[in-house]
Parts: structure tokens; C-alpha cells; sequence
């Protein structure tokens, strides 16, 4: 391959990653030579303004075509455009809880690396997003989870930092060799790492042995891919490390990893068990003749989540609890396989962002304030701060499901995907329901604390400027999106055309 | 499966490769330890070299036994050295985990102990570390350019982690 070929190959979709790179890059040069005093908030804004550009760029790049660069080692599809589109929303707003975090102790010698780093990690969780090789996926994986783990460890001298990056580093290193050793197989059997080829390939595989190694392989990549989605009973990690980490890498675990974790597992599962046959009198494709499984791995997920999130008093642990539930209702949408499941899981993590990330600007701000991260620090916050209060309140309400909000028309859309399919998932639905009314508990406890309690101190709180901005988005976002989802759902529609080229 | 020298090889290599492996898992001194991991690197070294992927074992010796075993050895004489880890866990615990290892081995086993896989062309052995060189710059070059970031993270994340603290908390203390 010479230059030319190289060179003919059209780079401009890579701009967003190109800027990301260019910005993480910046970003590592202006803290060498910067001054040891100055604060390296600026530093923040530089990464915000370059998210923001590369968010421009991709919207610029979304009439764009289906479109792949040095054999699907990056490909642009619709696929991509979306979640990556998730990706930067995401990662901006996380960028301006990070420059509102005053830290007590720890981050702050180290802001201007956690920048940079969550630059990194941002990229290779865009890389996954679009590409079509397993190479490259397997490369992004590692990017985004070798950056978190640093991130997760950032706070020195706290000991629960500390434990939590150990953890999160040993459970995320087996995990990944776990995902490899899967992988492998496939490749074994294939001989390539192109997801396309391999697709093509395994259409033609009949060989008993052959379909049981395929199925190794499904349930060694599923599991290993479950670490990073944190869902049970794989899950033991994420309290610790959730709690442990700064708060900005926690929401940045909770949201853009775990879109990054559910990208990752989609690309693979469905571009290469697909279309494998699974060796039964009926020629049923792999994936659905093992949906059981994943559907099995949903339900313990949400049962496990909701269940021990009733007995969590640390406000970190409670929404890491949440976030494993929320794992668990999007698997259902993986389980349920229906015509619609890129758009539902799309906008379910979607709103799933905006409930998250606002919630976590204002645990950050509460538990900053007091230095506790006890429930009881939101004793009587709405007399304190009404508008934290109901902002806070109208989150929770989302996160558990009540109409008007976002997070309603997200599950209401997953039942609707779970019961379409001919034999409908029922015991999956009638699970999600039950476990939704036990979320209630844990939810409204937050809320009987910031309405009914009596305020532990009275003192006026101010929030600095980007915690609002992002508090003020997340809150019209999630009613938005409540109220007219269609604005979503059109968008989805007129731009992406029902993904139908992420096969091709 | 008839008794060749490669299978002779093989099963050698391999039996080096997972005695080290158990022994890393069973010895208590660390620097031990150690020892039983570079056999372990450098009998799957061997292996490589048994399957025509020479340039992977020169690698392979190069860093696994070379560089990360003098990094982990550096490491434990700059600590406490005489370290050695107690076994903690319970019988039932450890019992659970041998039936699952088992269980595990046996899934893999039946997938494998008469898997029948087409032969491809064999011309491996022509040129490979050229043929290597060639894929990777060309084809490959976005993967090998984000693992370039990737080496980036690491090196900048140990430095954050490990460094001293700066004056300020020095003093402090």
C-alpha cells in the first residue's frame, strides 16, 4: 500500500477524533509550560471548548454517508454518528462538573493530568464507537479503561481512592483478559478481525465443534464485556470504585463508560453472533438462540441493583446502586432484540445522561459542601436551596421512571420493545416492573430528606456557574425529552434512517 | 495424533508454561514467584517460536522476561522485599474455585479435544517480520497510532500516581 491509496482515503471523518487527540495533546503541553501557581481550571475550559468542537464537526459530519477508512479499521455509519454524538454530550457536561469540583484534598495538584487523561479516555471511547475491526475495538476498550483506571486513583491520600482504583484495576484487567480470550476464539475460527468478513465467514460455518466454540466464545466476550457495564453478577467493583473515585470520574464511569461499555458490546455481538448459525433444526441465528442468557444477565442486574440500593446511606454507593439498575434495564433492550432496540437503547442512555449527570452536579455540590457523602447531608436542602431541591427531585423522579419526565418515555419504549416480539419477554417485563416500584423506596428516600427533614445547617448555598449551567441543561433536557420525545425520536429518524447500514 | 518432535516440543513447552503459572500462584516469596513467571514467559516464547511467529517470541523474551521482570524485581528490592503473602481464603471458597477452574477447563476441553480445523496455506515462516512490519504501518495504522496514546495514558498516569507530593504536603506531614 503506497502513499496514494493512503491519502485517497477521505481522513475528514475522523475530524471529531482528530480534534479530541489535538486537544488531549494541547492540553499535556500548556500544563508543562504553565506557571507551578496558576490553577489549571483554564485548562478545563480548553478541553470543553475542544469537546465542543469536535460535537460541531460530528454534527457537520451527519449527512454524511456510510463511510470506512483502511478496511473498517474506522467506519462511520449511523451507529456511529449517534452514540458518538452521546459520547461528547456526555463527556462536555462531565467537563464543566469537573472545573466546578473544589476538591479538599488530592485532585488538585492534579488537574491539569485528569484533563488530559479524561481526554484520552473520552477518545477511545469514541474510537469504539466507530469501528468495524476488532483490533481497533479492543484498542479503544483498552484506551478508555487504562485512562479510568488512573482517573478512579487520582485523590492520593484518600484511602477509599486508593482502594477503589486496586479494585477497579485488578477486576478490569481479568475482565478484559476474559473479553481477549473470547475474542481469540472467534478469530481462531474465522481468520480475520474484520467484523464484516468474519460475519461473512461464520454464515457458512456448520461444523458442530465449531458452533460450540462460537458459543464459548459468546458467553467469554458477554461476561467480560458485563465487568465494564457493571452488570451483576459482575458488579462487585463499581460501589467501591464509585464511591472511592472524584465525583466527576464517578459520573464519568456511570455515564460516558457505561455508553462506551454498551456501544462496544453491540458492535460485537451483533455484527459477529448475528449471523452465526446456532446449529438448531431451525437455523435460528446465534444470538437468538442465547438471548436467554443475556436476558438472565438483565434480570439479575436489576433485581440485584434495586434490591441492595435499599440499604445504601452513602449518596455515591445509593447512585452506583441505581446505575448497576440501569445497566440492567438497558440489557433488557439487548435481551428483547426487537425492529427498534438501537433507537430505544439510544434514547433511554440519552436521557439516562442528562438524569445522571444533573443528579451527580448536585450530589457533588451537596456532599462537597459538607465534606460527608451521608444521605442526611440533604436534610432540608429545599429550604436551603429550592431550586437544587426540586431540580434534584424532578432527577430522581426521572431515574425512577414517573411520566412527564425522560426517563418515563425510556422505559416505557423498552416495555414496548420487550413485549413486541412475537413470544413476548414477560417475565423480563413483569421483573423490570417490580423492580422499578422498589426503586420508588430508594429514590423518594432522597426526597423525604431534602423536603421533610429539618436542614442540619441553614446556611445559603451558592453554586458556581458551570454546576448550573449543567444542573439548568440536564433539568430541561430530561423535562424536554419527557414532554415532547418525538423532538428525539424525529431527529433519530430523519438523520440515521433506522441504522439499517450497520450491517452493511 | 502421531508422536513428532513438534509434539514433543509442544507438550514440553507447555507443561513448563503451566507449571510456572500454578507454582506463581502456590510459591509465598515473591521474588520466586518471579522466577516462576519468566519460565512461564519464556516457555510460551518457545511456543511461539513452534508456530512459525519468531518475531512475536524475540518480543515476547524481550519484554515479558526481559524488561517487565526487571521492572517487578526493581520494584520488590526498592519495597519490602522479604514480603510474603499468607493464604487467607477458606476451604469452601477455595473448593468452589477449583470446581469452577474445572468446569471451565472441561467446557473449553470438549470444544477442542477433536476440533477439526481446515488447514490454510501455510507459508508462514516467509518473511514474516517483514510481512508483520508491512500490515501494521499500512492497514493497521489507526489501531497502532491510539495505542500509541495508549502507552502515552500509562506512562503519564504512573508518573501521577507514583510521584512525591510536592512541597506543601511535605512539609505537612
Amino acid at each position: 500500500m503506497d502513499l496514494e491509496t493512503l491519502l485517497s482515503y477521505e481522513w475528514g471523518i475522523m475530524t471529531p477524533e482528530f480534534i479530541i487527540l489535538g486537544v488531549a495533546t494541547a492540553l499535556s503541553l500548556m500544563d508543562l509550560f504553565m506557571p507551578k501557581s496558576q490553577s489549571r481550571k483554564i485548562l478545563g475550559w480548553v478541553g470543553f471548548a475542544g469537546v465542543l468542537a469536535a460535537l460541531v464537526s460530528l454534527l457537520g459530519l451527519i449527512g454524511h454517508g456510510p463511510e470506512s477508512i483502511l478496511l473498517d479499521t474506522f467506519r462511520l455509519d449511523s451507529f456511529a454518528k449517534a452514540f458518538k454524538l452521546l459520547l461528547l454530550i456526555g463527556s462536555a457536561m462531565v467537563l464543566l462538573i469537573a472545573t466546578g469540583y473544589e476538591p479538599n484534598e488530592g485532585l488538585e495538584e492534579f488537574r491539569g493530568e485528569f484533563f488530559y487523561l479524561f481526554m484520552a479516555a473520552l477518545l477511545g471511547a469514541m474510537i469504539m464507537s466507530s469501528s468495524g475491526d476488532l483490533i481497533t475495538l479492543f484498542v479503544g476498550l483498552e484506551l478508555l479503561s487504562i485512562s479510568s483506571y488512573i482517573l478512579a486513583g487520582m485523590r492520593k491520600r484518600n484511602l477509599h481512592s486508593n482502594e477503589s482504583a486496586m479494585k477497579y484495576v485488578i477486576n478490569g484487567s481479568i475482565a478484559t483478559a476474559i473479553t481477549l480470550f473470547g475474542m481469540s476464539y472467534v478469530y481462531g475460527l474465522t481468520g480475520t478481525t474484520n467484523l464484516k468478513e468474519m460475519a461473512g465467514f461464520l454464515t457458512s460455518v456448520y461444523n458442530e465443534q465449531h458452533i460450540y466454540l462460537l458459543g464459548l466464545a459468546f458467553f467469554m466476550i458477554v461476561v467480560g464485556l458485563s465487568f465494564k457495564l457493571a452488570a451483576a453478577p459482575f458488579h462487585m467493583w463499581a460501589p467501591d470504585v464509585y464511591q472511592g473515585a472524584p465525583t466527576p470520574v464517578t459520573a464519568f464511569l456511570s455515564v460516558v463508560s457505561k455508553t462506551a461499555g454498551f456501544i462496544i458490546m453491540i458492535r460485537i455481538l451483533f455484527s459477529i453472533f448475528a449471523n452465526a448459525p446456532s446449529g438448531d433444526a431451525q437455523g435460528l441465528p446465534m444470538i437468538l438462540a442465547l438471548q436467554d442468557y443475556v436476558a438472565f444477565l438483565a434480570g439479575a442486574t436489576m433485581i440485584i441493583g434495586n434490591l441492595i440500593a435499599l440499604r445504601q446511606r452513602n449518596i455515591k454507593r445509593l447512585f452506583a446502586y441505581s446505575s448497576i439498575a440501569q445497566a440492567g434495564y438497558l440489557l433488557v433492550v439487548i435481551a428483547s432484540m426487537s425492529l427498534f432496540m438501537f433507537d430505544t437503547l439510544w434514547f433511554y442512555l440519552g436521557a439516562y445522561l442528562f438524569m445522571n449527570l444533573g443528579a451527580f452536579a448536585i450530589i457533588q455540590h451537596v456532599t462537597h459542601k459538607s465534606g460527608s457523602e451521608d444521605i442526611s447531608q440533604f436534610a432540608g436542602l429545599y429550604r436551603r436551596a429550592p431550586f437544587l431541591a426540586i431540580a434534584m427531585a424532578i432527577f430522581l423522579l426521572s431515574l425512577a421512571g414517573i411520566p412527564g419526565t425522560a426517563g418515563f418515555i425510556g422505559k416505557l419504549n423498552i416495555f414496548m420493545g420487550a413485549l413486541v416480539p412475537s413470544e413476548g419477554h414477560y417475565v423480563l417485563v413483569s421483573i423490570m416492573i417490580a423492580t422499578t416500584v422498589v426503586s420508588y423506596f430508594y429514590y423518594f428516600g432522597v426526597m423525604v430528606q431534602m423536603f421533610f427533614r429539618p436542614a442540619g445547617d441553614t446556611g445559603k448555598v451558592k453554586i458556581p456557574a458551570a454546576l448550573t449551567a449543567v444542573i439548568g441543561i440536564s433539568l430541561a433536557a430530561t423535562i424536554l425529552f419527557g414532554v415532547a420525545p418525538n423532538i428525539a425520536f424525529d431527529f433519530l429518524q430523519g438523520n440515521f434512517n433506522q441504522f439499517t447500514d450497520f450491517f452493511q | 495424533m502421531t508422536l513428532s518432535g513438534e509434539f514433543l516440543a509442544f507438550m514440553s513447552l507447555a507443561l513448563v508454561a503451566v507449571i510456572g503459572g500454578v507454582l506463581l500462584l502456590n510459591l509465598t516469596k515473591v521474588v520466586h514467584m518471579v522466577v516462576a513467571l519468566v519460565f512461564t514467559f519464556v516457555s510460551i516464547a518457545g511456543i511461539y517460536v513452534l508456530l512459525s511467529a519468531e518475531f512475536l517470541a524475540a518480543v515476547q523474551i524481550l519484554i515479558y522476561s526481559g524488561a517487565i521482570t526487571i521492572i517487578m524485581l526493581f520494584g520488590i528490592m526498592l519495597t519490602r522485599h522479604n514480603d510474603t503473602s499468607e493464604p487467607k481464603t477458606g476451604r469452601w471458597r477455595k473448593l468452589l474455585l477449583f470446581l469452577g477452574v474445572l468446569g471451565f477447563a472441561f467446557a473449553v476441553y470438549i470444544g477442542i479435544y477433536n476440533l477439526d480445523l481446515p488447514a490454510a496455506p501455510n507459508d508462514l515462516h516467509v518473511n514474516n517480520t517483514e510481512q508483520i512490519g508491512i500490515e501494521l504501518y499500512s492497514k493497521f495504522i489507526i489501531p497502532f497510532e491510539v495505542t500509541s496514546v495508549l502507552l502515552l495514558v500509562a506512562l503519564i498516569g504512573s508518573i501521577v500516581l507514583a510521584k512525591k507530593d510536592d512541597e506543601k504536603e511535605a512539609e505537612k506531614e
